[in-house]
């Protein structure tokens, strides 16, 4: 039981007729990185939101750093940090006001207090700026400060709501690194909720693709893009496609045939290899491909697959 | 107790200069230029003669900045949980109420300092203030009480809304009447009955004449019988605190979890 960090179990959460989280239920063993990906109102917030004692579940229940979300809120609160979604920064302070507020709501000593403070801002790179208003921060700057501001009270379990949501490459790369170090260093456990791909493929340990209020499939990135075969074949083209479909589902090399919306994508063996055999049995059944293209199958193909759509880098 | 004295900390600490300027300068601008402009004709009004009109608005002017800063509070409270600063305070290991209370402490000092300047203004502009510092307290634990009682009001309307329009809207509704629906601009004995009666059940009324009472005494013209007495002021603030306080509580169990 104390093996795990968060322990959410049949959690829904039903705001009148909808139900923004419908059954999901979350094992997150300490000290690794798990991430929830999917499109926005997947239900990755209202996730988020149960665990971190925001708001109650409608069903279900959940413990986060072994204590229960509903009968001990208080311990849950103790012992996690939150970033949100949006920027919850109150402009008019400075970061280092902001910073040692927060501690005081925790009650650290002013000594305390202070050295964690420029402990944190240093971590993220912000001592010069500290004591200049928020306002006049960029918007990877205020993101940095939140996540120190989340880290203040040295929680065991860290929520980081969609933590490089319009941040620059840079900023990212930096968000991305900050993140690694604290599990590895401080041995923090990580539930981060993202869109971008390439951010659950890099940080991940463990991901879930949650889409519609469900957990539709869970696995380490490695686990879920090597069930989509060695290669990955994406195609886009008119003519009789199903009657080509089936004709490719026929073939021993095709692993897998799926389809989102005009493309079409096969999980083969060897993709520099098959091609040339794929193209030319879509001459044979009258299917015009206009593009196509060889790949390493990414998330992006985990998530295509199983939901049916595509998650845009947006 | 802590988080409630943290919250009340962080807000004074955003006080700006251009604020702190708003905050002494608009009840200055009432007594000097309301008080001025309306002594002449309304000194006739109150007993004494238009010299003492000074002393007997200066209370009123209290009560009117006490209702702007409860209003102002709420619309802070209502922009932090609009932007939702208010869930760093959510995930936080603190009572709920200790929210309230660090917003409530907020509105209250700053309707506090505002009462003082506006009595140094009115000695300065001529009026006289009783000599006996116990009831310079009890004036202010009468604002202060008044001033919770309409923190609690702003703050729960805060609580209840997501629109600042339709807060500002509700707001400006009980502004007008707790302000002119009393005895702070005029005596009550010059008021048709049925604003005597309306009057009566305003605790504007109250804070006010406890303040003619405790504070601004001397040179106010008005002979004690034609005051609300002490003890009912007292127990009307109490009351009005209480039930202020009371309101927000509900609202805030609702808003937030």
């Amino acid at each position: 039981m104390n093996d795990y960090a968060v322990e959410a179990k049949n959690l829904v959460k039903r705001f009148g007729d909808i139900d923004a989280v419908n059954n999901v239920s979350l094992m997150i063993p300490k000290n690794s990185i798990y991430a929830l990906l999917g499109p926005n109102g997947a239900g990755k917030t209202t996730t988020i939101s149960m665990l971190t004692t925001l708001i109650q579940p409608t069903q279900g229940s959940a413990r986060v750093a072994g204590y229960d979300v509903l009968s001990q809120a208080d311990k849950v609160r103790r012992n996690i940090g939150v970033t949100f979604q949006e920027t919850v920064l109150d402009d008019a302070l400075t970061g280092r006001q902001a910073m040692t507020y927060h501690g005081r709501l925790y009650r650290f000593s002013k000594a305390e207090n202070e050295a964690k403070t420029a402990e944190l801002l240093a971590m993220v790179e912000l001592e010069d700026a500290a004591d200049r208003a928020i306002k006049t921060y960029s918007g990877g700057m205020k993101r940095r400060l939140e996540l120190a501001r989340g880290l203040m009270t040295e929680p065991q379990v860290l929520f980081l709501d969609e933590p490089t949501l319009g941040l620059d490459p840079q900023n990212r790369t930096k968000i991305w690194e900050y993140i690694q170090d604290l599990k590895q260093r401080k041995g923090l456990t990580l539930l981060l909720t993202t869109h971008y791909m390439d951010e659950a493929e890099q940080l991940a340990d463990c991901v879930g693709i949650i889409d519609a209020g469900c957990i539709i499939k869970e696995g380490s990135p490695k686990e879920l893009i090597d069930q989509m075969g060695k290669d990955a074949i994406t195609m886009i083209g008119y003519g009789n496609r199903e009657r080509y479909l089936e004709q490719l589902g026929q073939l021993p090399f095709v692993q897998a045939v799926t389809t989102a919306g005009p493309i079409t994508q096969l999980a083969v063996d060897a993709g520099n290899r098959r091609l040339a055999e794929v193209v030319t049995l879509a001459n044979t059944e009258g299917f015009t491909i206009e593009d196509i293209s060889v790949a390493k199958p990414s998330l992006a193909d985990v998530f295509l697959k199983y939901t049916g759509r595509q998650l845009r880098d947006k | 107790m802590n988080a409630a004295i943290t919250l009340w900390n962080k807000q004074m600490s955003k006080l700006s200069g251009e604020e702190t300027f708003g905050l002494l300068i608009q009840p200055i601008l009432w007594v000097v230029l309301f008080g001025v402009g309306m002594k002449g004709v309304m000194g006739s009004a109150v007993p004494g003669g238009d010299d003492f009109y000074i002393a007997f608005m200066a209370p009123g002017i209290v009560a009117l900045s006490a209702l702007g800063g409860a209003i102002a509070g709420g619309s802070v409270w209502l922009d932090e949980r609009m932007r939702g600063i208010v869930k760093e305070y959510l995930v936080a290991p603190i009572p709920r109420l200790s929210i309230l209370l660090g917003n409530t402490f907020t509105i209250v000092t700053k309707s506090l300092f505002q009462a003082i300047v506006i009595f140094v203004i009115g000695v300065l502009m001529g009026a006289q203030i009783a000599n006996n510092p116990p009831g310079w307290v009890g004036g202010i634990l009468l604002v202060a009480g008044y001033s919770i009682g309409f923190a609690g009001i702003a703050l729960a309307l805060a609580s209840k809304t997501n629109d600042p329009g339709a807060y500002h809207a509700v707001i400006f509704l009980l502004n007008l009447p707790l302000l002119f629906l009393s005895n702070a601009l005029y005596p009550l004995s010059s008021l048709p009955q049925w604003m005597q009666i309306g009057a009566r059940i305003n605790p504007t009324s109250y804070v006010v004449d406890g303040l003619r009472q405790l504070v601004l005494t001397n040179g106010n013209g008005l002979a004690s019988g034609e005051l609300l007495p002490l003890w009912q002021c007292a127990v009307a603030i109490i009351l009005f605190a209480t039930l202020g306080m009371w309101l927000a509580y509900v609202a805030f169990r609702s808003a937030i979890r």
